[in-house]
C-alpha cells in the first residue's frame, strides 16, 4: 500500500492522536497554577495561603515561606550570589514572578484556590531598558551592579583607522523584545513512583533537564526519567529548567503524587522567556571604493532579572559582528544589563539576528552615502569563495561559502533590474505608493559552541530485521521521526520503513544534549550516518569471521554483507541470530558550522499612514546537505514569517509600571496571521560543511536572521531616508509615518 | 485561564430572561467578547443567562423602512449579500469583514456588540453614524434609547444592568445613497486602529447628507458631526473630503493612545481614513 | 449540571459545573484531547470544532450551551472506515503542519466550511487560513493543503467510483 503520509508524525498528528503534555491522562494528578506578581519590581511584604487551602479541590497552597527547603534557580556558571527563588521570597523583580503555587483537582480549582491567596507587594521603581539599569539607580540586587557581564570579541580599533576612512557611518539600533510563542505554552508533568520521578515535558533538551532536576531534587540522574512527547513548537524557548519546573518536581515528590503544569497564554505572556532585546552602536568605515576598512559594534543587552541563563548571550552577536564581509578591523563590546523583566534568553536566531541587523542595515545606509548601488557594495566586500576556511577578527573560523552566488542567486529571482525599474517608475509619479527594495546578506552559526557540539547517537539492528536508531535530539515539530530513519536507512542501503527513531527518553538512551542552536541535522545527522557506517563495519567484521575471510573480502551493499566473491549473503536479521546483538553507541563529535545565505525583499509604503506592504521576499539559504530539501523549505518559510513579524510586527511594549502591555494576550501580542504573508521565494545554494562527512549545516532559523533587515531596508529605500534610525522595529504604521514625515 | 463559578440559567422566553437580569444575571449570547473576559477574570458573574435558546431573537426583519436586529442575530448574517436591502445592507456587508474572523463571526452577535461598547467596534460606530434606536427591556418595562445616547464610555452604556437588549433598530438608507467602509489595523487579528464608516448622499455634485461614524477614536464610538456639517452643501471633491478628515480628525474626534498609536499618530489616521472613506462613498 | 454531549455521533452523559468551557469538557471529561488550547482567548483557534456543523472556538463555548447539539472533533473527522479525509491526506501532502499542535483547528475549521461550500473559493480559503494561528509553517502550505482539499473533495463526490 502506498504510504498516504508523507511523515511519520503526520498521522497521529492530523488524527487527534497526538500526545502532548496536556493531553496525557494520569489518574490522581494535581495541576498547578501560580499566584503572580502584578508589579515589576517590589517587596514582598505578604503571600498568605490559609484561605486558599480551604477552597473545595485544592490540595494544597505554598508561598516560599512555606517552603524553606524549596531549591532556587541553579546558579549559570561567572554569575553566582544572584539568587533566584523558585517562589519569591522576598523581592518581587519581574512582573508574573510566581509568589505562591496551588495545587488543585483541575486547573479550574486550583485557580479558584490562586485567586484566595493574600498577596501584597510594595512597589520599587522598575528599570525595563538597559539604559536605565546600566546607571545603577535602581538595583535589582543590593550591593551588586545590574551589570551582569561585559564581553569582547576582537581588539579595538585605532583612531586613525576612522580619521583616514572615506566614510565613516554611526547609527544606532534597537533590536527588540519578542515573545517566542510557539502555540503550545511550556508544560512539565511530573509523576513519582516509589524511588523512580518520572517528567513529561515538551523539552528540547530531556537529558540537560534531567541533569538539573537531579541537581535541585539532590537525587541520582538514574532515578529520574524525562520523556519528551509531542512537543508544540520551541522555537529555543523550551530548553531550560525554569522556577516553575522546579516548584512542580518539589511538590510532585514531597507528597508523592503526580502534579502537571501547562503554562497558559496570559501567563506565557508575562513569564516565557523572550528573545532578543539589544540597544546597538554602530560605527563602519569604508574607503573611496567601498571597500570595508573597520566595523565596531557595541551592545547594551536588557538580559531580564536574573544573570542566570541569558547573560552571556549576547556575546554571540559579538563573536558573529563580521558577518560575511571581508572588514579587516571588526571589534564588538557587550554589556549584560540586568532589568524588571522576565530574563532574555535564546529565541530562534539567537544572537546572529542582533548581528545581522546592525550591519546590513548600516550597509545600505553606506551604500547611499558613497552613492553605490547596495548590491554592489555587498559584493565588493563579500568574503569571497577561495578565501574559506575563513578567520574573521571576531574569531570565528567560517568552515565554507559561496556569498556571491548566494547574492546574484536571490538578486535574480527577485528580478532586481526590474524592481529598480519600477521604483523610479514610481518615484516620477506622485500619485503612485513609493516602493523599496532591501537587501541582507548573513552568516549563521549553527552546531552551537565549542564542548557541546556532540552528541549521543546510537544504530541498532533487531533479529526482526528492523534497525532503531537513536539520538539525543529532541523534536518539536521538525521532523526527525521522519528524516533521521531516512538517512540511516540511506547510509545502510535499507527500506526507511525499516528504521525507527528512538529520541526524547532518558531511559532509552545514554546520554544525550538535545536540539537548539540548528544543531539537529548537522550534529545528530551526521552522527547518525556515521554511526550507521560503523554499524556496517561491525557487520563485515562478523562476517568475516564466519565466513573466514579478511575483511577486506567483505562488501555491504543495500543491507546485506556478502562476500566479494561468491554468492553468499547476510542480511542484518540473520547476522543478529547468528553472532548476538548489533549495537552501536556513540558519542559523535563535530565543529561548528556557518550557514549563509542572501534575503531580498520589496516593500510598498503608504507613507500618509505609514503601512508596510510586502509586495515579494525572496530567501536564498545555503545549509550545506539538506537531509530532506521539502523538510528544510518548511522550516525556511516558517522563520522568515517570524522575521517578517520582527520586522513589523512583535514587540512587547511597556507600562510606566515596567509591566508589558500585553493584557489581551495575543490580541496585543501580534504574531503575523495569513493576511500578511506577502509572496515569497525560496532559493537555495548547497555549500556542504566539509567538517563532518555528511555535510549538513543547520537550517531554520535563516529567515529570522536575514529577512527582517532585508525589510527594514526596503522600507528605508522607498522612503528614501539618509539616515534611518527613526526606523525601529518594530516598523508598526506610527513609525513608519513619523520616519516619513 | 478559567471562568470562575457561576449559576447557569437558560430562559426560553424573554420574560424568563428578565427575571434573571432582575435577578442580577449576565446575559450570555454570542459570548465570544464576555467569555473572553470571563477567562481573564475581569468579569465574574454570580449568574449567568444564556438567551441563545429564546425563539424569535434571532429575527431580522424589514418593515416600514426600518430594520430591525434581534438579540441573536449573529455577525455572519450581514455577510449574505440581501440580508439587510439597499445601501444599509451594502455598508453592513462592508464592515462585517473587518469584525474578527468567520469562526467568532459565525457565534458573535450585532446586539453583543452594543451591549459590550468596545471603544474599537465597527457596529456601535455605525450604530452612532445610522441613528440607530436601540431597545432595552427589563422587568419595568421596554424604552428604546437612540444610539447617540446610549454610549457613555468605554464598556459603558446606558443599559441598567437588568436591561437586556432585545433589539437595534436602523432607518433605511435612501437607494442612492452612497456608502464605504475602511478599517486600519496592524494585523487580521488586531482591533482597529481607526475604522470609518461613511454614508453620502448628493444632488448634482452637491452633498445633501453625510454620514460619518469612527470606532476607536474616542472612548466611545463617534458620529463625527462636525464633518458632517461641513460637508453637506460642499461640492464633491478631494478638496471636501480632505478637509472633512481634518475637521473629524481636529473637532469630533478625542483620541486616547495606546501602544503603537498615539494622539498625534490617531489624528493623522482619522483624517487620511475619513478622508479615503468619503471618496469611496461617492454614490456612482 | 447534566448534560449530554453528542461528539462523533457518540453520547458522552455528563455532569459539569456550568463554567466548564466546551474544549475542556472535550478534552478531560470526553477525553477527546485532540482539541488543543493554545490561548484561551479565542484568538489561535487551535481549539476549533463543529457545533451543529457550524466552526466554532471550543475555550469560547460553555459546555452547558452544548447539550444534545452535535459537535464534532479532529477524531471524528476520518470517514466511518477510518479512510482519511481529504483535508487529513491534503495536510500531509502540502506539509501544513510541522509541530502539529495548531493542526486539528486549521483542519475543523476547513472541514466545517468544505461541508458548508464544496467549492471553495480563493478569497474564503484566505479568510479561514486567516483565522487562525500557526507559529511553524508560516501558513502558506496549510492555504495550499485547504485549496488541494477542496479540490480533492469535489473530485472525490465526481468521481468516487474511479477512485480506489
Amino acid at each position: 500500500m502506498v504510504d498516504r503520509w508523507l511523515r511519520r508524525e503526520d498521522e497521529r498528528l492530523l488524527t487527534g492522536r497526538g500526545r502532548f503534555v496536556a493531553d496525557l491522562r494520569v489518574p490522581g494528578c494535581l495541576d498547578a497554577v501560580f499566584v503572580r506578581s502584578e508589579v515589576a519590581h517590589g517587596t514582598l511584604r505578604e503571600a498568605d495561603c490559609s484561605a486558599a487551602r480551604e477552597v473545595p479541590g485544592v490540595a494544597g497552597a505554598w508561598s516560599a515561606a512555606d517552603l524553606p527547603d524549596l531549591p532556587p534557580m541553579p546558579d549559570a556558571p561567572g554569575v553566582e550570589g544572584r539568587e533566584w527563588p523558585a517562589l519569591v521570597k522576598d523581592r518581587v523583580r519581574y512582573p508574573g514572578e510566581a509568589l505562591a503555587v496551588v495545587l488543585g483537582d483541575d486547573r479550574y480549582r486550583a485557580e479558584d484556590g490562586a485567586a484566595r491567596v493574600r498577596v501584597r507587594v510594595d512597589p520599587l521603581p522598575a528599570v525595563v531598558t538597559a539604559e536605565e539599569a546600566a546607571g545603577d539607580e535602581v538595583r535589582l540586587f543590593e550591593g551588586r551592579s545590574n551589570v551582569a557581564l561585559r564581553g569582547e570579541a576582537g581588539r579595538p580599533i585605532g583612531d586613525e583607522v576612522w580619521e583616514r576612512a572615506a566614510v565613516v557611518v554611526e547609527s544606532r539600533y534597537r533590536q527588540q523584545l519578542l515573545m517566542p510563542s510557539p502555540m503550545e505554552c511550556r508544560t512539565i508533568l511530573c509523576v513519582p513512583e516509589g524511588e523512580r520521578l518520572t517528567v513529561w515535558s515538551g523539552h528540547q533538551a530531556p537529558h540537560r533537564l534531567r541533569h538539573d532536576l537531579a541537581g535541585l531534587l539532590d537525587r541520582p540522574e538514574e532515578s529520574i526519567r524525562v520523556v519528551v512527547p509531542d512537543t508544540g513548537g520551541a522555537f529555543g524557548s523550551k530548553s531550560a529548567v525554569f522556577p516553575e519546573f522546579i516548584a512542580v518536581a518539589w511538590l510532585a515528590v514531597r507528597l508523592g503524587r503526580p502534579v502537571r503544569w501547562v503554562e497558559d497564554r496570559r501567563e506565557s505572556l508575562l513569564v516565557a522567556t523572550r528573545g532578543r532585546g539589544q540597544d546597538q552602536q554602530v560605527r563602519l568605515a569604508a574607503d573611496a571604493d567601498g571597500r570595508l576598512l573597520a566595523y565596531e559594534l557595541t551592545v547594551e543587552a536588557d538580559v531580564g532579572a536574573y544573570p542566570h541563563l541569558g547573560v552571556a548571550f549576547p556575546m554571540q552577536t559579538a563573536w558573529m559582528a563580521t558577518g560575511p564581509y571581508t572588514t579587516p578591523e571588526v571589534h564588538a563590546t557587550v554589556r549584560s544589563v540586568l532589568t524588571n523583566t522576565m530574563i532574555t534568553y535564546p529565541y530562534r536566531g539567537a544572537g546572529r539576528p542582533e548581528a545581522t541587523s546592525p550591519l546590513e542595515r548600516t550597509m545600505d545606509v553606506l551604500a547611499k552615502r558613497l552613492d553605490l548601488d547596495p548590491a554592489d557594495l555587498r559584493r565588493r566586500n563579500l568574503i569571497p569563495p577561495d578565501r574559506f576556511p575563513y578567520r574573521t577578527p571576531t574569531g570565528r573560523t567560517y568552515d565554507s561559502g559561496d556569498h556571491p552566488a548566494a547574492l546574484d542567486l536571490a538578486l535574480r529571482t527577485l528580478g532586481y533590474h526590474g524592481w529598480r525599474a519600477e521604483q523610479a517608475r514610481r518615484r516620477a509619479d506622485p500619485a503612485a505608493l513609493p516602493v523599496g527594495i532591501g537587501l541582507s546578506c548573513y552568516v549563521e552559526r549553527s552546531g552551537g559552541e565549542r564542548g557541546s557540539v556532540h552528541d549521543y547517537v546510537g544504530v541498532e539492528a533487531g533479529e526482526d530485521g528492523t534497525v532503531v536508531a537513536r539520538c539525543g535530539a529532541a523534536s518539536s515539530g521538525q521532523s526527525h521521526a521522519t528524516v533521521f530513519p531516512a538517512l540511516v536507512a540511506e547510509t545502510l542501503g535499507v527500506e526507511p520503513a525499516r528504521v525507527r527513531l528512538i529520541e526524547g527518553d532518558t531511559d532509552e538512551l545514554p546520554g544525550g544534549v538535545g536540539s537548539f542552536g540548528s544543531r539537529s541535522a548537522q550534529i545528530d545527522g551526521a552522527g547518525l550516518q556515521h554511526a550507521a557506517t560503523l554499524l556496517i563495519e561491525e557487520a563485515r567484521e562478523r562476517a568475516a569471521r564466519m565466513w573466514d575471510l579478511p575483511i577486506e573480502e567483505t562488501a555491504w551493499s543495500d543491507g546485506v554483507v556478502h562476500p566479494v566473491r561468491g554468492t553468499a549473503a547476510m542480511g542484518l536479521s540473520e547476522l543478529v541470530k547468528r553472532t548476538g546483538p548489533l549495537r552501536i553507541d556513540e558519542r559523535y563529535e563535530a565543529d561548528m558550522a556557518f550557514p549563509f545565505g542572501a534575503h531580498a525583499a520589496v516593500v510598498e509604503v503608504d507613507p500618509d499612514l505609514g503601512t508596510v506592504r510586502v509586495l515579494q521576499i525572496v530567501a536564498v539559504d545555503d545549509c550545506g546537505r539538506a537531509l530532506d530539501p521539502a523538510v528544510v523549505r518548511g522550516q525556511q518559510f516558517g522563520s522568515i514569517v517570524q522575521g517578517l513579524g520582527q520586522a513589523l510586527y512583535e514587540g512587547v511594549p511597556f507600562g510606566d509600571d515596567g509591566v508589558p502591555l500585553l493584557g489581551y494576550g495575543l490580541l496585543d501580542y501580534l504574531l503575523p496571521t495569513y493576511a500578511e504573508i506577502p509572496p515569497i521565494d525560496l532559493e537555495e545554494t548547497r555549500t556542504p560543511t566539509p567538517r563532518t562527512p555528511l555535510g549538513a549545516k543547520g537550517a531554520g532559523e535563516s529567515g529570522c536572521i536575514g529577512t527582517p533587515p532585508a525589510i527594514v531596508n526596503a522600507v528605508a529605500d522607498a522612503l528614501r531616508l539618509d539616515h534611518p534610525e527613526r526606523l525601529q522595529m518594530p516598523l508598526s504604521p506610527d513609525v513608519v509615518w513619523r520616519a516619513a514625515a | 485561564m478559567k471562568p470562575a463559578a457561576f449559576d447557569y440559567l437558560a430562559p426560553r422566553t424573554v420574560a424568563e430572561a428578565l427575571d434573571a437580569l432582575a435577578a442580577g444575571a449576565q446575559v450570555l449570547a454570542g459570548g465570544q467578547s464576555l467569555l473572553l473576559e470571563m477567562h481573564l477574570q475581569r468579569v465574574h458573574p454570580d449568574l449567568v443567562a444564556d438567551i441563545n435558546r429564546i425563539p424569535g431573537l434571532d429575527a431580522l426583519t424589514v418593515s416600514d423602512g426600518t430594520l430591525t436586529v434581534g438579540a441573536l442575530v449573529r455577525h455572519r448574517a450581514f455577510a449574505s449579500p440581501g440580508a439587510v436591502p439597499g445601501p444599509l445592507g451594502d455598508l453592513f456587508g462592508r464592515a462585517v469583514g473587518y469584525i474578527a474572523h468567520p469562526p467568532i463571526r459565525t457565534r458573535g452577535t450585532m446586539a453583543g456588540s452594543l451591549a459590550w461598547a468596545h471603544p474599537a467596534s465597527e457596529w456601535c460606530a455605525l450604530a452612532v453614524a445610522l441613528d440607530a434606536v436601540v431597545e432595552l427591556r427589563s422587568t419595568r418595562g421596554t424604552r428604546e434609547v437612540p444610539a447617540g445616547e446610549y454610549f457613555r464610555g468605554p464598556f459603558q452604556t446606558a443599559r441598567e444592568p437588568d436591561e437586556l437588549l432585545t433589539a437595534v433598530r436602523y432607518p433605511l438608507l435612501a437607494p442612492d445613497t452612497g456608502v464605504a467602509f475602511t478599517e486600519h489595523r496592524r494585523t487580521g487579528f488586531s482591533f482597529a486602529q481607526v475604522a470609518v464608516g461613511a454614508a453620502l448622499t448628493t444632488r448634482d455634485g452637491v452633498i445633501t447628507e453625510a454620514r460619518i461614524g469612527l470606532a476607536n477614536c474616542a472612548d466611545r464610538p463617534l458620529r463625527a458631526h462636525a464633518a458632517e456639517r461641513a460637508l453637506v452643501g460642499a461640492e464633491v471633491s478631494s478638496w471636501a473630503f480632505a478637509a472633512a478628515g481634518e475637521t473629524a480628525a481636529e473637532q469630533d474626534a478625542a483620541p486616547v493612545p495606546e501602544p503603537y498609536a498615539d494622539v498625534d499618530y490617531r489624528r493623522q489616521v482619522i483624517a487620511v481614513l475619513v478622508a479615503r472613506t468619503l471618496r469611496e462613498a461617492v454614490p456612482v | 449540571m447534566k448534560i449530554t454531549l453528542s461528539v462523533n455521533d457518540d453520547a458522552y452523559p455528563l455532569d459539569v459545573e456550568p463554567r466548564r468551557v466546551l474544549a475542556d469538557a472535550l478534552r478531560d471529561d470526553c477525553g477527546l484531547t485532540g482539541t488543543h488550547l493554545g490561548c484561551e482567548q479565542g484568538v489561535c483557534g487551535a481549539c476549533t470544532v463543529l457545533v451543529d456543523g457550524e466552526a466554532v472556538r471550543s475555550c469560547l463555548m460553555l459546555a452547558v450551551q452544548c447539550d444534545g447539539v452535535p459537535i464534532r472533533t479532529v477524531e471524528g473527522l476520518a470517514g466511518p472506515g477510518g479512510e482519511p479525509h481529504p483535508l487529513q491526506r491534503a495536510f500531509s501532502a502540502e506539509r501544513g503542519l510541522q509541530c502539529g499542535f495548531c493542526t486539528p483547528g486549521f483542519l475543523m475549521l476547513a472541514a466545517g466550511a468544505l461541508e458548508r461550500d464544496p467549492a471553495l473559493g480563493e478569497e474564503e480559503v484566505a479568510a479561514l487560513v486567516g483565522s487562525n494561528l500557526c507559529r511553524c509553517t508560516g501558513y502558506e502550505p496549510i492555504r495550499r493543503a485547504i485549496t488541494r482539499a477542496a479540490r480533492d473533495h469535489q473530485k472525490g463526490q465526481d468521481g468516487r467510483h474511479l477512485s480506489a
